[in-house]
């Protein structure tokens, strides 16, 4: 703020820009809105046997993720497995997913504690990010149960269940510092 | 009566492209109106934080809306709008009902003008000092220039109850500038 004086209310300035370039975060926003509007819509008839060919690639993205997040033995396999796509590499999948989702509750349970220790204000913030990955997971989700075979969309569903590990990992780990 | 919005026109051509999906128009739109709309965020929250993520969300929300903007209306007073909404969102209590008056029509003018000059700083802390529902409607009325029937729309309250929070945040505003704001 300057020290500028002023006679009227409305002769303060209107403009005050951001502290930092918010159009980043804005234009991701965009680019998956923009990938979501490419899938073409389907008939509702088509729903069913869409949502559970988009449950399977859901299964595939997430075994992949975890095969990345994890960095565990057997990331080869899966991903030999996956790029087959048969059955016993979805089986596997499977297995990789239930691991991933047990990891992921565990994360959760962390997290929950350790937003027990924030600040309300910091504890929304926070939840307001997390909330935000998530809603875009389901977005992207819902997306692939239109288009299953939308290789655009399985790639934005792998990064962002990865981004959403990492903001996890990073809540938990974080001390009383800036998230 | 200033007008909130003086970008209409120039904005025509950009608006028409963003809504086929070219992002770069909508980045253009972005950098003409950010500060804006930041402005108003951050008057309205008083936490650059919450109004920084209120400025994404609005600006992502208007991106999906822009299929259901009308080209006749003022852009900026639509993107206010949005913020404003993003920011009632974000507060989710019950204080947007605050203190509920009828119509005093004496309480029309929405200009304030001082006695003698005041430092911008400290009017920017004596605004943000007033209670929420007398900041909204100074912040809008006073500061952005909207009509109260504008503003009352955008902060879902009556326009009497307009007109009463910015008389309210007019005689709390000269208070608190006199005693030296805090």
């Amino acid at each position: 703020m300057t020290t500028r004086r002023v006679k009227r209310i409305d002769e303060l300035a209107r403009d005050i820009p951001p502290a930092r370039d918010l159009w980043p975060a804005i234009a991701q926003a965009i680019q998956v809105d923009l990938s979501m509007k490419a899938v073409p819509a389907r008939r509702r008839v088509g729903w069913m046997p869409a949502l559970g060919l988009a449950a399977s690639v859901a299964l595939v993205a997430l075994g992949v993720l975890i095969g990345r997040y994890v960095g565990t033995q057997g990331t080869d396999q899966l991903a030999n497995n996956t790029q087959q796509g048969g059955e016993a590499g979805m089986v596997k999948a499977s297995l990789r997913d239930a691991e991933y989702r047990k990891q992921r509750d565990q994360l959760l349970v962390e997290v929950q504690a350790r937003l027990d220790t924030m600040s309300p204000a910091e504890r929304e913030k926070v939840g307001a990010s997390l909330a935000t990955l998530k809603r875009s997971i389901q977005e992207i989700e819902a997306a692939l149960g239109r288009d299953p075979a939308n290789a655009l969309l399985q790639d934005l569903l792998v990064s962002s269940c990865q981004e959403e590990m990492r903001a996890l990992t990073a809540v938990r780990d974080s001390g009383h510092q800036e998230i | 009566m200033t007008k909130p919005d003086t970008v209409v026109n120039f904005d025509v051509a950009l608006i028409e492209r963003a809504r086929r999906g070219d992002s770069n128009a909508f980045e253009r739109l972005y950098r003409e109106h950010v500060g804006r709309v930041h402005g108003l965020c951050l008057r309205m929250t008083r936490d650059p934080d919450a109004a920084a993520d209120c400025v994404q969300d609005a600006f992502i929300k208007a991106w999906k809306a822009l299929p259901r903007f009308e080209a006749r209306a003022s852009f900026s007073t639509w993107l206010h709008r949005i913020a404003v909404n993003t920011v009632l969102e974000r507060r989710r209590g019950p204080s947007r009902a605050e203190v509920l008056v009828e119509d005093p029509g004496e309480y029309e003018e929405t200009t304030i003008v001082f006695d003698s000059p005041v430092e911008e700083e400290e009017l920017e802390a004596a605004i943000e000092s007033l209670p929420q529902g007398a900041r909204d409607a100074l912040v809008l009325c006073g500061v952005y220039g909207y009509e109260h029937q504008e503003a009352a729309s955008m902060l879902g309250i009556a326009v009497g109850t307009c007109k009463a929070q910015l008389h309210r945040a007019r005689g709390l505003l000269k208070d608190r500038l006199e005693r030296g704001v805090r």
